[in-house]
């Protein structure tokens, strides 16, 4: 277990300089200069010199990549080009937008969506299994910032309760998370049946029933924790898609998170927000692939992660 | 049995039916008294209330510092907290602010001597002297400062000196004593004093600047302005509240919310929310809420033009009769009508219409795709030609397609790809677009800043366009230096006419309508150009009170 862990972390660590390195060459290549933006149209070619010399943007491309890994080692992601700021303060801050709205989205997300897997997995075949496997259907096809544009037209501006953007109070993350939270239900729930499905069929279940254990105990004891597994990999996945930002849906209602700075600082070429925020997705990715793989053989003594 | 028990439920169900009836009577006369009563409480409560206004705005996602940011975003919170020592108000006349009066200017037009108000306060506590204006000035022109805007202001003397670091004081600036001080130019520069009148010349304190040194326009902004910047994140809002102490006078409003939206669609479904009370109203929206909410817009024109930018350079667009097909081949009338959904007036010449120097007599450009066709066989097209490679923004797509189909009925293909704002202003500034679509704005009623900045010979470059004219340059720089307004106006006049009508440097499509919409409760909104402001902005707490369901 502790070679393994070692091994990942260490592929971890590449990853992320691997990707570091791709999206630094990509962001300097593609069309686009932020100083041109940043100065407008009266900059005279002394100005653009001077801030560019400011940003070191001057430098050969390696000497600046260099330069931002030896920074990015104490902890310094930089300024921001255009706002002034720390990258690390701006990316802290939309974080605490994004988790909020990720725990939320997903806790709604997980109860619903597990508790309607196992409902339409018991009742297979009957019209309550078709009725929400369709639902599920609809759920997942539905993109999340549509769901979010009616939401806000039909329940919030019909009903004048929801705020319809913005983050300000409690009642502002109802409309948000059920936008994002929808899709990921949906997909747990579909997920939730299938894997129920093929534990309620095996011998273990049928034993436990002739033994007079309660369906509630079955099914929830004996069907759903051998039915975790894959579950568990969606939900893994999903937290990671969360947790690095809903870029459509948090432009839609206006939620400075994650998603919606990466966009910006992409619009305005940010480099060193863009930057950050590649890191930070690439960190809460590998490390969510990384948790849940070591879940698995918690799970299920059956996996040994040496062994794999 | 069963019918003395329909009986005895009949007289049951009267019965009650006569007490509610009863109490109803009795209840409604009551509410007739507490309902006059409530309203006048209610109406005091709503009297009592905080004016707090909540404005929707993009964000700038620049600091509120205007040496270092150029956009209206960040000048729309700035100039609440900061101040000018002159602005331009809502009709776009300027007046005094933070002086006694006009600065007066000498004989050779060259020596401008102020006198600065007395008593006027910064929101730290210390007062304005001639110090901080000089120690403004100063820090636009040190290049650590890093100011984006110092070419509006850098013909005072010294100011070059201190830009190539070879100098440390501005010598064209000489404190008399605290209220007086005089400026210096190295030659006579006509709108000078309107340049002082903008965002980018805010007076900031001394020693409150120094003293916050990079935060300053990040965290820390203190001004003599009629608001005090409460907190500012850059991210989701910014809250200004009542400067209790302004000089100007009576500040209507306790406080100022101004949140942040990046899509417009948002921002308008906030609107209709009662999320925010006010925002801008964007021209592909106009339609959408010119039905029901057509009484709470506003309309004004800002001083731009909106015109089809062409580089002289490329092989096809370098020929003046090629050119003027493209002119001729546009309507004008119905682009404006059904692109624009009538958000703008047709362009007659280059100038926006409400500058000094705009000709008034010309007429709408001509359209005339015959003529047009014609022009193109006389400069030896006749087959047609492509002009490939134009860039625009996403906001100018729809304008340019509709000149492209324009263009297509006499033969011209244009070739164009959208691209991001950033991409566009690396390829513009490098001076190798061949054609795009843009909106020039002028930042006050003056000619200089419309046709100086953007067709000069030596600006033209980096705006892609590449002019060069001596008579047009001859007439600019002439007109910088003429002192009489008239005489300033028949400069512009010849130029406008050289470049727009006789040489077709630029192909001028319209002057640009903006609106804006607000709730019936927010009062004396009005906004004079590109910047919002909210010197003047009151709420009714009454109309407010029974605006709410």
């Amino acid at each position: 277990m502790k070679k393994y862990l070692i091994k990942r972390v260490l592929l971890a660590i590449g990853i992320i300089f691997a990707l570091s390195c791709v999206t630094f060459v990509i962001l300097n290549v593609i069309p686009g200069d932020p100083v041109a933006l940043m100065l407008g149209d009266n900059a005279d070619a002394a100005t653009v010199k001077a801030v560019r010399a400011n940003l070191g943007m001057d430098k050969p491309l390696p000497q600046q990549y260099l330069s931002w890994v030896l920074n990015l080692l104490t902890g310094d992601l930089g300024i921001s080009f255009f706002q002034k700021k720390p990258v690390l303060t701006l990316l802290t801050t939309a974080f605490q937008y994004t988790v909020r709205l990720a725990t939320i989205s997903y806790l709604v997300a997980v109860v619903l969506g597990i508790g309607i897997g196992i409902f339409a997995a018991v009742n297979r075949g009957k019209i309550a299994d078709h009725a929400l496997m369709a639902l599920a259907i609809t759920g997942i096809s539905a993109p999340s910032f549509w769901v979010a544009i009616l939401l806000q037209i039909y329940v919030g501006l019909q009903f004048k309760v929801f705020p319809v953007s913005g983050l300000a109070g409690p009642i502002s993350y109802i409309l948000p998370c059920i936008a994002l939270g929808t899709r990921y239900a949906a997909g747990i729930a579909r997920i939730t049946r299938t894997s129920m499905l093929e534990i309620l069929n095996q011998d273990f279940i049928r034993t436990a029933e002739a033994k007079g254990l309660s369906p509630l105990r079955t099914v929830f004891i004996h069907a759903l924790r051998n039915a975790m597994l894959p579950i568990l990999t969606v939900i893994g996945t999903n937290i990671g898609e969360l947790l690095t930002g809903s870029m459509l849906t948090e432009t839609v209602f206006n939620i400075p998170g994650i998603g919606k700075l990466l966009i910006d600082s992409i619009t305005k070429r940010d480099l060193p927000i863009v930057q950050g925020c590649v890191i930070y997705i690439a960190v809460v990715c590998v490390t969510i692939y990384l948790v849940v793989d070591i879940l698995y053989a918690v799970i299920d003594p059956h996996i040994r992660l040496e062994g794999n | 049995m069963k019918k003395v028990l329909h009986h005895g439920l009949l007289r049951v169900c009267g019965f009650t039916l006569a007490v509610l009836t009863l109490l109803s009577g009795c209840s409604t006369g009551h509410a007739a008294v507490s309902s006059k009563a409530g309203s006048a409480i209610a109406s005091q409560a709503a009297s009592a209330a905080p004016k707090v206004l909540r404005f929707g705005q993009a964000n700038s996602g620049e600091p509120l510092d205007m040496q270092v940011s150029t956009g209206s975003l960040s000048a729309s919170i700035a100039d609440e907290v900061t101040e000018s020592l002159l602005r331009f108000d809502d009709k776009n006349k300027e007046q005094p602010v933070l002086l006694e009066e006009f600065p007066t200017v000498s004989a050779d037009g060259t020596v401008y001597s102020f006198t600065l108000k007395k008593g006027i306060h910064f929101t730290d506590g210390s007062e304005l002297h001639s110090s901080d204006v000089k120690f403004t000035f100063e820090r636009m022109f040190t290049p650590a400062t890093g100011a984006k805007s110092y070419a509006y202001f850098n013909m005072i003397v010294g100011a070059k000196a201190m830009l190539k670091g070879t100098a440390s004081e501005l010598s064209g600036f000489q404190t008399v004593d605290d209220y007086h001080f005089k400026i210096t130019l190295e030659y006579p520069y006509a709108p000078f004093v309107e340049n002082l009148g903008t965002s980018y010349a805010d007076i900031f304190p001394k020693n409150a600047c120094k003293t916050a040194g990079s935060n300053w326009g990040v965290n820390v902004l203190v001004g003599t302005g009629p608001y005090i910047l409460k907190s500012n994140d850059q991210n989701t809002q910014a809250v200004l509240v009542k400067n209790k102490n302004y000089h100007g006078g009576k500040v209507n409003l306790d406080e100022i919310d101004i949140i942040f939206y990046s899509d417009s669609k948002t921002k308008l479904l906030a609107y209709e929310n009662g999320d925010i009370d006010l925002c801008d109203l964007p021209a592909d929206l106009l339609s959408q809420y010119s039905g029901s909410y057509a009484k709470q817009i506003t309309t004004y024109h800002p001083l731009g033009t909106s015109f089809l930018s062409i580089n002289l350079k490329n092989e096809y667009l370098k020929n003046e009769k090629v050119r003027e097909a493209i002119s001729l081949a546009i309507n004008r009338a119905d682009l404006v009508k059904y692109v624009l959904n009538g958000a703008g007036i047709p362009a007659t010449s280059y100038l926006n219409n409400s500058i000094p120097g705009h000709d008034s007599s010309l007429g709408i450009y001509e359209y005339n795709p015959a003529k047009a066709k014609t022009l193109l066989s006389e400069a030896g097209y006749a087959g047609g030609v492509t002009i490939d490679g134009g860039e625009v923004r996403q906001s100018e797509k729809a304008l340019v397609e509709a000149i492209q189909s324009y263009l297509a009925e006499v033969g011209i293909k244009l070739k164009f790809k959208v691209v991001d704002a950033s991409t566009w202003s690396a390829d513009r500034v490098g001076g190798k677009l061949p054609f795009t679509a843009i909106t020039w704005n002028a930042l006050y009623p003056d000619a200089d800043f419309q046709a100086y900045n953007y067709f000069y010979s030596t600006n033209s470059v980096s705006k892609s366009v590449n002019y060069s004219n001596s008579k047009f340059d001859g007439l600019l720089d002439q007109a910088r230096k003429e002192s009489v307004a008239d005489k300033r106006a028949a400069l512009y006049r010849q130029a406008d006419y050289i470049l727009s009508r006789q040489d077709y440097a630029c192909i001028p499509l319209y002057y640009p309508q903006s609106q804006f919409i607000a709730k019936p409760y927010v009062k004396k909104m009005a906004v004079g150009n590109l910047i919002y402001h909210f010197w003047n902005v009151d709420i009714d707490p009454v109309d407010k009170a029974s605006e709410k369901p």
